[in-house]
């Protein structure tokens, strides 16, 4: 064909593989056997650049796009400069106000601790640079830190992902049985000390979050306590994850800003003389803002009482008090179905349901 | 241009290249098929950005495990990436063989590019095997979710461009076939380069850098 020079010869698309080829044993090298001395940015960049190289050697030389007509490459650019644009757009918008989450949550126990402001506020303004510049990295592995892996099977921490639901930490031994919170929270990460860099702040982490949770209410030691009482604690744990957990999270920690924690939160509430107000809250919903920890929550808790029944949700609200978090505190009855069943006249809307929750003076 | 224009010459109307159209002549000058490809190509950028902006929107999330290093196997991953780059620079040899009319080695090529690609998916499905096993389902987490679809979708894209390559086999067998045709392997090779070009990316993003 006319044109057979712009696509190139044998030779040198062999040579293009072969370098594609080094370039990916490089790859894996450099993450298989770390260099000390390239250093973990250093290592990412490389990383960065070599795909890039892979990539644009590919479309240049096998799909000829050099020397191709420029109308193909203006349309592929477009679509590259949408997809790159949109992929930035939608990582700041996960992690930009997951940063800036955790960093109200972080303020408003530094506050409870009653450190210095000025010296907290120049910590947090360097970890939301951490979290910004790592694309959220490092929290994680501050949090994951305190986690085992799953391979651990005799124990299994939750490790809740913000920093004020550290008194949220489930527990559960291989019997089942529940231990209170703070102590093996602490064990843990005590535990996790050596093995990573971010363990030794994740342990100051945790230790300073039981402490705030020491100074707001009594330690709940109860746990203990909700055991002699019987319900069906199988189904009330089926229907928290199929149903509550989507948003509360599995250990009941909540998303700071987004859904409120229950864990702990749930048994504060009902020590406070919200019994009634519970069952209302999963039977007609609730609209409005609420105040949980420091943070502002304004979403809608939808109603679940044409979707759950009674014994359902009796056995969901004594999970998410006595089994999620430290458990229950002392005075907690479990729930009944005839519990909730006496409730289903009451006919709320979503908001007179907010309006009950702030007689409470929560 | 005028270079392209002498090429489109050659080729018979009616087969998606030609410049001259019962209607007039053609203002891009281009075959219908290869730009329509592109712009194909253009969309799917967007397709596979969106679904590794999620991954990595979700990246770090999930609440239990499996997490990503504890179940990636780099070196597993490493043959089957190579494999995949490998079976790219088949398919310009395969391009490379039909522009010069040289049909038995334009076939084996093409029986190879197919071969790899089947390869890369025995891995894939070697390695969601293993994965579900250690307990990462689709619903298990965030990783397994945002995992599983983003690499299935590159799978199944795999799997589509095995399939269009076997049919561009069986039908040089069943009609003749020669350089006049090169614009319809060009397409599928764009198509298959393409996939290889994001397995690069999902390749260094999700499996390597998990590990530095």
């Amino acid at each position: 064909m006319a044109n057979d020079q712009k696509h190139g010869s044998v030779g040198g698309y062999i040579l293009v593989a072969l370098i594609l080829g080094v370039i990916t044993y490089f790859e894996f090298a450099i993450v298989e056997y770390p260099q000390a001395w390239l250093g973990t940015t250093m290592t990412f960049v490389t990383l960065a650049v070599l795909s890039v190289i892979k990539f644009v050697m590919v479309v240049m030389f096998f799909m000829h796009l050099k020397g191709d007509d420029r109308m193909y490459s203006g349309f592929f650019s477009s679509g590259m400069v949408i997809a790159v644009a949109s992929f930035i757009a939608m990582t700041a918008m996960f992690l930009l106000p997951r940063a800036m989450s955790f960093a109200r949550t972080e303020a408003s126990l530094t506050q409870a601790e009653g450190e210095a402001g000025g010296h907290a506020e120049a910590e947090l303004d360097q970890e939301l640079v951490d979290l910004i510049e790592s694309n959220g990295r490092s929290r994680a592995a501050a949090a994951r830190a305190d986690t085992p892996t799953p391979t651990d099977r005799g124990v299994s921490v939750e490790a809740p992902r913000a920093a004020n639901d550290a008194s949220t930490y489930e527990v559960q031994g291989a019997g089942g049985g529940e231990l209170a919170g703070p102590e093996v929270a602490e064990a843990a990460a005590g535990e996790e000390a050596g093995a990573a860099d971010a363990a030794a702040d994740a342990a100051d982490d945790a230790a300073s979050d039981e402490q705030a949770a020491d100074d707001e209410e009594q330690p709940q030691e109860a746990a203990d306590a909700a055991a002699p009482v019987e319900w069906d604690r199988a189904q009330g744990e089926q229907v928290y994850n199929s149903t509550c957990s989507g948003c509360h999270q599995p250990a009941g920690q909540g998303i700071p800003g987004a859904f409120p924690p229950l864990a702990n939160h749930a048994a504060e509430v009902y020590a406070a003389g919200g019994e009634e107000f519970l069952a209302q809250v999963v039977l007609y919903g609730m609209q409005g803002p609420i105040q949980v920890a420091g943070m502002t929550y304004n979403g809608l808790m939808p109603a679940w009482g044409s979707s759950l029944d009674d014994a359902a949700i009796a056995n969901v609200l004594n999970h998410i008090i006595a089994g999620l978090g430290d458990g229950a505190a002392d005075g907690f009855t479990p729930y009944t179905a005839e519990d909730i069943a006496a409730h289903r006249g009451d006919e709320l809307t979503a908001t007179e349901v907010h309006d009950i929750r702030a007689q409470l003076g929560l | 241009m005028s270079a392209d224009a002498s090429a489109h010459a050659e080729t018979p109307a009616g087969v998606g290249q030609g410049t001259i159209t019962p209607s007039g002549w053609r203002s891009t000058k281009l075959p219908d098929v290869k730009l329509l490809m592109w712009v194909f190509l253009a969309s799917d950028c967007m397709f596979f950005g969106s679904l590794i902006g999620t991954y990595l929107a979700y990246h770090d999330r999930s609440l239990t495990g499996p997490f990503p290093a504890d179940v990636f196997d780099i070196p597993l991953t490493t043959v089957s990436s190579f494999v995949l780059l490998m079976s790219s620079l088949l398919m310009v040899l395969a391009l490379h063989a039909l522009r010069s009319d040289d049909i038995p080695k334009f076939r084996l090529w093409t029986l190879g590019v197919a071969a790899f690609g089947t390869i890369f998916l025995g891995f894939q499905v070697f390695e969601f095997v293993h994965f579900v096993n250690a307990g990462l389902s689709i619903h298990q987490n965030l990783f397994g979710t945002t995992f599983f679809i983003l690499t299935g979708t590159h799978g199944i894209h795999v799997s589509v461009g095995v399939l269009w390559l076997l049919a561009i086999l069986i039908s040089s067998y069943k009609k003749p076939t020669s350089s006049k045709d090169a614009v319809y392997l060009e397409i599928a090779g764009l198509y298959w380069h393409f996939v290889d070009i994001v397995w690069i990316v999902i390749f260094t993003v999700v499996y390597l850098v998990e590990f530095v």
